[in-house]
């Protein structure tokens, strides 16, 4: 239709008995575009920082499979999306200017024809959320590295995963899926992402733990040039520098050289974990003894460096300890909480926030969840948790 | 799969759209649907209170500053059957910061008749 005139306008404020006199001079005549009610276009609500962030150009991703709930992601942080319903209409329009931005425009025209873009009654919710990763070590897992000599890698197969394949198929930010790769000791093969298969890692941190014995190195001085030198023929290099890496913190000394200070926490609980995944489960006392007797020259072991590995079971005669990996259980809250509640009726809070310390988000603590998850009650003098819901 | 929103379009900043809210629906008077058709004439006054004349009635209204500013997202590809919801591919094409919030009821334009002689 025709657009309206500036007479058809004054008119009307005419018939509404506004007087011109209080208004700005410009009008908008606001009329409906041609793709408005198509729904092509919606709104999604920024949390701080994101605005910004597109300001600056850059980019947000929405990530999900079908089967997935749909994730937001800026650079560095995962957002939950979730539609949020209002009661009122809201229309987009392109191009309506503010009395601010009239008020500083000495422009002439005194009628803007706007059309508006769209309308609907929802929007997009944002929520921070923390990124999913447990598919990302699932994914590692389907073929984790055997080694240069393993038959497995010289077949075709396609359980393989760039950087690109990890930022298409985890619900995560970049930063957040780089910082997992290292938390979990993945290293790039080849381009591809792989974790190490376990009994090949050991058989590499066995290597340099045995040569620090053998050259009476101090556990805080381990030479590179030399473990690569001596060890070079035994496993490949970047292997070697890899399971440095892993286990210890590189640092260069005065003269240039590059050492590690090999973490003695961590060699001890991996130990630990090649004898624990052994069996069902073991006698406490004895475990202990064969635990220090199979650790480096100069190494204490201690029950707290496998918190989130194993667990002890102090009601058993005699007291027995066996493996629990916090990275087997489910990343969902609930489903968590069920799954600890499964395998032991009753926690104290000391054993259950390893087990439960990875699900607090931004600002969230281990006793919040508790209180939201589970239910109190005092057994023998000590707080004990138990499931909110009946045991099945 | 993985929908990036890249800003559409490169030159120069996103554009900066309003928001008007509205209590209600909004329904197209002709029965050739919504595209095309006059929502109303939108006035400020000079202490900046907006005043939308729809139709009859007249609403008064209130800028206001958005907390949590909006990205308008269009969908890539719109005239190609595809998935729907957030998993089909999405473009950032404008940012709003500002919204016309219009929550008094609407007054009524009473028009005179002019009486037949």
């Amino acid at each position: 239709g025709a657009m309206r005139s500036r007479g058809e306008v004054d008119a009307t404020l005419q018939t509404a008995k506004v007087n011109p006199a209080e208004l700005l001079p410009v009008v908008h005549c606001l009329s409906f575009g041609p793709q408005a009610g198509a729904g092509e276009c919606c709104l999604l609500q920024l949390e701080p920082g994101l605005c910004a962030e597109l300001e600056a150009g850059r980019s947000l991703v929405i990530r999900g499979e079908k089967d997935e709930q749909a994730v937001l992601c800026s650079k560095d942080k995962t957002y939950d999306m979730k539609i949020a319903d209002t009661s009122n209409m809201l229309l987009f329009i392109p191009g309506c200017k503010t009395p601010e931005q009239l008020n500083a425009d000495q422009a002439s025209c005194n009628i803007i024809h706007s059309q508006i873009a769209g309308f609907g009654n929802n929007y997009w919710e944002l929520r921070r959320c923390r990124p999913k990763l447990k598919k990302l070590r699932k994914l590692l897992m389907e073929d984790p590295y055997e080694g240069p000599d393993s038959r497995k890698d010289q077949t075709l197969t396609f359980s393989k995963y760039t950087t690109e394949d990890l930022l298409n198929l985890i619900q995560a930010s970049e930063e957040e899926i780089l910082h997992q790769l290292q938390v979990i000791d993945a290293c790039k093969i080849e381009g591809y992402w792989r974790i190490l298969d376990f009994d090949y890692e050991m058989k590499l941190l066995n290597h340099v733990t045995q040569l620090i014995d053998s050259e009476s190195w101090s556990l805080s001085k381990v030479p590179l040039r030399t473990c690569l030198e001596e060890l070079g023929s035994l496993e490949p290099i970047e292997m070697i520098e890899h399971i440095l890496l892993s286990y210890g913190r590189k640092y260069i000394d005065d003269a240039g050289e590059v050492y590690f200070e090999m973490h003695e926490d961590k060699i001890c609980r991996a130990i630990a974990h090649m004898l624990l995944q052994n069996a069902v489960k073991f006698n406490l006392l004895e475990f202990q003894e064969v635990w220090q007797q199979s650790v480096p020259e100069g190494m204490t072991t201690r029950l707290d460096q496998l918190k989130g590995l194993a667990l002890v079971d102090k009601s058993s005669r005699p007291e027995t300890i066996f493996l629990l990996k916090v990275e087997d259980l489910p990343e969902d809250n609930q489903e968590r909480f069920n799954s600890l509640f499964g395998i032991r009726e009753k926690w104290t809070e000391v054993d259950i926030t390893p087990y439960i310390q990875d699900l607090c988000a931004e600002k969230q603590t281990v006793g919040a969840l508790l209180t939201k998850y589970a239910r109190s009650s005092m057994q023998n003098g000590v707080k004990v948790y138990n499931s909110r819901r009946p045991i099945s | 799969e993985a929908a990036s929103l890249a800003r559409s379009g490169g030159a120069g900043g996103l554009a900066q759209w309003v928001l008007v809210e509205l209590q209600g629906e909004v329904e197209p008077r002709q029965s050739g649907g919504l595209a095309g058709s006059l929502l109303g004439d939108l006035h400020y006054t000079h202490e900046g209170v907006p005043v939308l004349i729809v139709g009859h009635h007249i609403l008064y209204g209130k800028v206001v500053r958005l907390e949590k500013p909006f990205a308008v997202l269009v969908k890539r590809g719109a005239s190609e059957p595809g998935p729907a919801g957030p998993h089909a591919c999405y473009a950032v094409t404008a940012l709003i910061k500002t919204k016309l919030l219009f929550k008094t009821r609407p007054k009524p334009i009473i028009t005179n008749v002019p009486k037949k002689v």
